[in-house]
């Protein structure tokens, strides 16, 4: 046998996939039909995960820095230095920075060395701010911090609404079964500034102006009232904050929200009744890496919560990470806000529990993201990280002037270069794991290949600092640790490797009531207590306004493509992929702006001609691209040209990062 | 003819692997799809199984093939070139007809034009093929649109028709007829070639009402793509559902696009390594300095199709580039399998 | 004549640079012998035809024959446009490349004995066109007029230097030079390869013309051709495309029907009509 079942480990859709291995070397991939989500289609990326999986730039030793370069050392060497400096910290100095990329079982257990034995609670992940707002979001919301819907009964809603982002680049496999909803008569209505190819696929595409996607939101809320579908009556039987909401709501006035989002009044109308007229609705929306914001996330969750669409089954709030495990990753809580199994920090009796489960005092004081740590603190002084897989390394001073940073990775990169210790870590078929997608389906990775030599799990690395450290941990397997994860996170107290061995993954909660998993947890559970989530009304005044028009009349969005992404630093170590992101490249050797049409008309722009683009903080010049895709108003610059991120977006990277619907004002200049 | 009682399979397949690698149709235990897949463990083949998900292509171009392997020594000016050549033998066992008739079109295309390819002559010459009738057709079947199944006319060394207890055994070569010998076989009788065509017409009959109202529409189609008459918003229309993710040619039989690079091994010596390609992929054509000649992603799948259903593709093959085997619309993001644009392009062609 | 062409198909062979030549900006020519002297002695090509060349640790890449099949030093010359070019041109004289090929159909040599022949080249576009160029002025007596147009942006631009010198020292080889814009101490033309060729007085009769240079350049070359009466069927060019084996295997430069490395990469204009892609 040469094919073994397997996990794809890109993106959060966790799509089925049979990796070839031979003479322990991956070999080749292939879609694992049955799978009951990705049913046997992969993505661009999927499809080249084997060149990934061969690379040889790995870390292979552990190494300490010695000046400007790294002596290999023994594991043992590398744990007794690493448990000797990490001594001499207290919890508040050190910051923890976890992969979404790596298992449930690596960062549960990153996470309690963090909390347990290093007493820190400055613990979080590379890209997790949009996930963890949602995640608040929903749960204050509805009281489930995760996907509400199941993806695999997508084909039979009646309606879908795409909210941001482009799926069909991110998750192409969700985007693809969008796509195969709509052929079977769905209705697919996409909102977004920019003409996707996921709005192409859809029925109806409103497209707000840059920044108004919330606002397009309420007005869609606003619209199920004015036409008079949700009147009060039992709206507070439903929810709990209904009165407060519908004032709120009712202070939007439908035709400024018209003007303002650009979209005509009679489209937000109509879509509002095909949708509250919908038996089933889905509402999909990206997190993690431009992730949608705060405020178009709880517009999205108060407009499904108005039409009623939450309570029934099929249908409901769909997030879509971004990474493999960038929803598990939150679930074990590697986040300033939540204990594993979301339980909140701000909750005496959730460090209780740990107290307990744990055996082990605990540190209370609030901690702050690993960012947080590195942008405002001055007293964190060392910093761990796990497989940082971006080029850009944000706040990369401020590290240098660090005492300690140890750094765990698979593969060579920019971060490793930064470290005191270096610990080669394995990569996901060399390990059993697992991962859990967008959908909350717990999945098993098995190990298919055996390691380079010397390299040792991260559980076990973990397991040896924290016996140095003064708490012996028993662990001996991965296995082990999900047998503790059952017993700590509740919604993953059904769930043993074994279970997964014989399942193509289980949707959490999986629990004594729901031992095969869960599909609608919403529609299950009745008496759940719902509520919408917003501000005051004088906050949507105040978001409303802005001021730099003048000096910067363009709003520049940043996008993805399909084969660059999350700033290349894994997909530069494939073949077909990198050739196809070069591809482009060659086109536009120093990037390219695009411009709508109707401004290169109105300002005299040919294809390729040099512009200018200046912000309040920078400027870059670039070769101008005119594309039907985009607004009159607006700018757009794919997300991959590594010069343009570290040249001009570098400083604002951090904002950009943060959202969807964050735009950076700015100006275009001819260049002659 | 002969004939193979059920429980004589298992010889049949010990003795095969005593000089070659045995590969054929496996089930996955959890999610009960069928693999074309390497088999160690011989009793995992299931010759009852469906047309395995995966073609056995990679039997003979793998995904992923070191085809030499150099080092050189700047220092000494020392340059050593290896072709690497540890093709073992392989038996591919209980093949479809489609994918049968997918390896006569490899065969053709790489042994049969002006250049041989001698690193698929090196794994072709190697093989030992018996194949297997399709007593009934599978739901994304229309190899009778195609003219390759559901049972195989030629290229196997030996080929089994399921009937009843065991197997009706055609001997297609001088290999195929000394195992028969070795595993001392009995003639199958003078009604064998009967009852054989009597199982072929029924399999034949039962075929989906899409596949055989398809026959006639797949070669107007080829008609239409040879000759140029699809309107360019047919393609269009294809290629905004197209995904780029290069599944349609790598699932395909008789898509044989391949890339090469030069990989940098960490101990010295370069490996020269082809890889599946496709033609979807923008990167596919583009030359060095800024010209890419075949660019909008619906002129990609255009060259595609072209390449399944054209004339003048088929007589580099000897039959159309298609044999029907339904995988592109299993594996398709995008819902544009080749059945589907074939429905496009019927659509156009009745104005429905 | 000696017309035995065994390509080397699989394994590269090991050549050695002897020298190099900087031409112009970013384009060098490199001179090489093959390492075994059985393969120096046998390899021989014919005019536009191209090898595949391996830079070791970089990749391959499909590179045409400027040099001609009888009497001339073995060379290519390349841009510096990607990864393995720009590998290229790292090397030293004394340094190891590696050859496949050589490969393609290659121009016409046989059919056009006797006919007046024209050059018409843009740019690098003159690399392709060498070969046959100095070809035809080995078997002078055979042909007829004898023509070649060359320009490029500046003089700086123009390719082949020594070439040109002694091209224009030729009897019987008439030669144009163009550059875009002028420039102090140039001698010869001012303005598009194009507007030269329709200034030119061409013969139009049992006449044969080859053309290559950038699209533009080539659309309008052909214009103005077309309209001195050269049938589409005589003017011929050599098509590039990103290639990765040679051999017809990899399908990576097919157009439409045909595969630019072995029917190509030379074509008629009639044929490079009907090819539907973009050129």
């Amino acid at each position: 046998m040469s094919y073994y079942r397997g996990i794809c480990n890109f993106c959060g859709t966790g799509c089925g996939h049979l990796l070839q291995v031979e003479g322990n070397r991956v070999r080749g991939v292939y879609p694992l039909p049955g799978h009951p989500l990705s049913r046997g289609r992969l993505c661009v990326r999927g499809w080249h995960i084997h060149e990934l999986l061969q690379t040889e730039e790995r870390i292979t030793s552990p190494l300490i820095r010695e000046g400007n370069s790294f002596r290999p050392v023994s594991f043992d060497e590398a744990v007794d230095f690493t448990a000797s400096r990490l001594k001499t910290f207290s919890g508040r100095e050190v910051a923890f920075l976890g992969s979404p990329r790596a298992s449930n079982e690596e960062n549960y257990l990153f996470g309690k060395f963090a909390r347990a034995v290093m007493k820190s609670n400055n613990l979080s992940l590379t890209s997790d701010a949009g996930l963890e707002e949602s995640s608040r979001v929903l749960l204050e919301g509805c009281g489930l911090p995760a996907m509400t819907g199941s993806l695999s009964a997508l084909r039979q809603a009646d309606f879908i609404l795409v909210v941001g982002g482009d799926l069909t680049k991110q998750n192409p496999i969700i985007a693809s079964e969008i796509h195969f909803a709509r052929r079977s008569g769905t209705f697919v209505a996409t909102i977004s500034p920019r003409k996707t190819q996921m709005a192409r696929l859809s029925q109806k595409h409103l497209r707000p102006n840059p920044g108004t996607i919330w606002l397009l939101l309420e007005a869609l809320a606003r619209a199920l009232r004015t036409e008079g579908l949700v009147r009060g009556d039992d709206l507070e039987e439903r929810v709990e904050n209904a009165r407060q909401y519908l004032e709120y709501l009712d202070s939007l006035d439908l035709k400024q929200a018209s003007e303002s989002t650009g979209v005509e009044e009679q489209e937000i109308i109509s879509l509002a009744r095909k949708f509250y007229e919908s038996e089933s609705a889905f509402a999909f929306y990206p997190v993690g890496i431009q992730s949608l914001d705060r405020r178009s996330m709880s517009a999205l969750l108060n407009l499904f919560l108005l039409a009623g669409k939450l309570d029934r089954p099929a249908g409901g709030m769909c997030p879509v990470t971004g990474i493999s495990n960038l929803l598990g990753s939150l679930d074990m809580g590697v986040s300033p806000a939540f204990l594993p199994g979301y339980f909140p920090v701000e909750a005496e009796e959730s460090w209780r529990r740990f107290e307990e489960l744990w055996q082990v005092g605990l540190n209370r004081t609030p901690g702050k993201s690993a960012a947080a740590c590195l942008q405002e603190d001055r007293s964190i002084k060392a910093l761990l990280v796990v497989d940082h897989d971006e080029e850009i390394i944000r706040h990369v001073n401020r590290i240098k002037e660090l005492e300690f940073v140890v750094y765990f990775g698979a593969y060579q990169n920019a971060f490793a270069s930064l470290a005191t210790v270096i610990f080669p870590r394995l990569n996901y078929v060399e390990g059993d794991g697992t991962y859990t997608n967008s959908e909350r389906r717990v999945q098993l990775s098995q190990k298919k290949v055996e390691p380079p030599a010397g390299i040792k799990p991260m559980w076990e690395i973990l397991s040896r600092l924290a016996s140095a450290l003064g708490q012996p941990w028993p662990y001996k397997s991965a296995e082990e640790i999900m047998t503790e994860i059952s017993r700590v996170v509740p919604q993953y107290s059904g769930l043993s490797h074994e279970k997964l061995r014989a399942s193509l993954g289980l949707r959490w909660p999986v629990d004594d009531r729901h031992p095969g998993g869960t599909e609608f947890p919403l529609a299950e559970e009745t008496g759940r207590g719902f509520k919408f989530v917003f501000d005051g009304a004088a906050d949507r005044r105040q978001s409303l306004r802005s001021g730099k028009e003048g000096v910067f009349p363009f709003k520049l969005v940043v996008g993805r493509s399909n084969y660059f992404w999350h700033q290349n630093s894994v997909m530069k170590r494939t073949f077909i992929p990198r050739r196809e992101y070069n591809a482009l490249l060659l086109l536009y050797p120093n990037g390219f702006v695009e411009v709508s049409e109707e401004d290169a008309r109105a300002l005299g722009l040919r294809e390729k001609q040099p512009v200018r683009i200046v912000s309040e903080a920078a400027e870059i010049r670039l070769a101008t691209r005119i594309s039907p895709d985009i607004l009159p108003g607006m700018l757009y610059i794919p997300y991959f040209i590594e010069e343009m991120i570290s040249g001009f977006l570098h400083r604002q990277v951090s904002e950009l990062e943060k959202n969807e619907e964050f735009f950076l004002p700015v100006r275009l200049e001819k260049v002659e | 003819m002969y004939w193979l009682p059920r429980d004589q399979v298992r010889a049949l397949v010990n003795r095969l692997a005593e000089s070659y690698a045995v590969y054929g149709p496996r089930r996955d235990e959890v999610s009960g799809e069928v693999v074309f897949d390497r088999l160690e463990e011989l009793e995992r083949l299931d010759l009852q199984a469906a047309i395995p998900y995966n073609p056995p292509k990679h039997a003979l171009l793998p995904q992923y093939e070191e085809i030499l392997k150099y080092l050189y020594s700047k220092q000494s000016q020392k340059v050593t070139i290896e072709k690497i050549s540890k093709v073992e033998p392989k038996a591919l066992v209980g093949l479809r007809a489609c994918d049968l008739n997918g390896i006569l079109c490899l065969d053709r295309f790489f042994l049969g034009q002006e250049f041989v390819d001698e690193i698929y002559l090196e794994h072709r010459k190697k093989l030992f093929i018996i194949s297997n009738t399709c007593v009934r057709p599978f739901p994304q079947c229309f190899c009778v649109c195609t003219d390759s199944g559901p049972a195989a006319g030629e290229g196997f060394d030996l080929d089994l028709t399921c009937a009843g207890q065991g197997y009706l055994v055609l001997v297609g070569s001088k290999k195929g007829q000394r195992l028969v010998e070795e595993l001392g076989l009995r003639e199958a009788g003078s009604e064998a070639q009967n009852l054989r065509e009597k199982i072929v017409a029924e399999s034949v009959s039962s075929f989906d009402n899409f596949a055989l109202e398809n026959k006639a529409w797949v070669s107007r189609a080829t008609n239409r793509l040879t000759t140029g008459f699809i309107k360019p918003e047919v393609w269009e229309y294809i290629g905004n559902q197209c995904f780029e993710c290069g599944a349609c040619s790598f699932v395909c039989p008789t898509c044989s696009c391949f890339n090469v690079e030069d990989v940098n091994r960490v101990d010295g010596p370069t490996d020269r390594v082809r890889t599946w390609d496709s033609c979807s992929f923008e990167g596919y054509t583009k030359m060095a300095g800024d010209h890419n000649p075949r660019k909008p992603v619906e002129d990609r799948r255009n060259k595609r199709f072209f390449c399944k259903l054209s004339y003048s593709q088929s007589k580099k093959y000897l039959r159309p580039g298609c044999v029907g085997c339904g995988r592109c619309a299993r594996v398709c993001p995008g819902d544009i399998g080749l059945p589907n644009v074939v429905t496009y392009i019927r659509r156009e062609i009745t104005g429905e | 004549m000696d017309n035995q062409l065994v390509p080397i198909v699989t394994v590269p062979e090991v050549a050695t640079v002897v020298d190099i030549r900087e031409e112009i900006a970013d384009v060098r020519t490199f001179y090489f012998t093959f390492d075994r002297p059985e393969i120096e002695r046998a390899f021989r090509i014919r005019s536009g035809q191209f090898i595949m060349c391996t830079v070791f640790g970089a990749g391959e890449f499909a590179v045409s024959l400027p040099f001609s099949p009888e009497n001339d030093r073995k060379h290519i010359s390349v841009r510096k446009v990607g990864k393995v070019t720009a590998a290229l041109h790292e090397l030293q004289p004394g340094d190891k490349i590696g050859i496949r090929g050589p490969f393609g159909n290659g121009f016409p040599f046989e059919e056009i004995k006797g006919k007046n022949v024209i050059y018409v080249a843009g740019g690098i576009g003159l690399i392709p066109l060498r070969s046959s160029i100095v070809h035809v002025l080995q078997h002078r007596p055979d042909f007829g007029r004898m023509i070649l147009v060359y320009g490029a942006r500046s003089s700086r631009d123009l390719m082949y230097k020594d070439s040109i010198r002694e091209w224009q020292a030729t009897r019987d080889f008439e030669t144009h030079f163009t550059i875009d814009r002028p420039e102090p101490g140039w001698t010869g033309q001012v303005g598009f390869v194009n507007q030269l060729v329709a200034g030119l007085n061409l013969p139009a009769e049992n006449t044969v013309a080859f053309v290559c240079g950038p699209p533009v350049m080539f659309n309008a070359v052909i214009k103005e051709l077309k309209l001195k009466g050269i049938k589409e069927q005589d003017i011929y060019s050599t098509l590039e495309r990103h290639m990765k084996c040679g051999i017809g295997k990899c399908q990576h430069c097919a157009i439409g029907r045909t595969l630019v490395c072995v029917d190509g990469p030379v074509y008629t204009y009639r044929q490079i009509k009907t090819l539907g892609e973009q050129i």
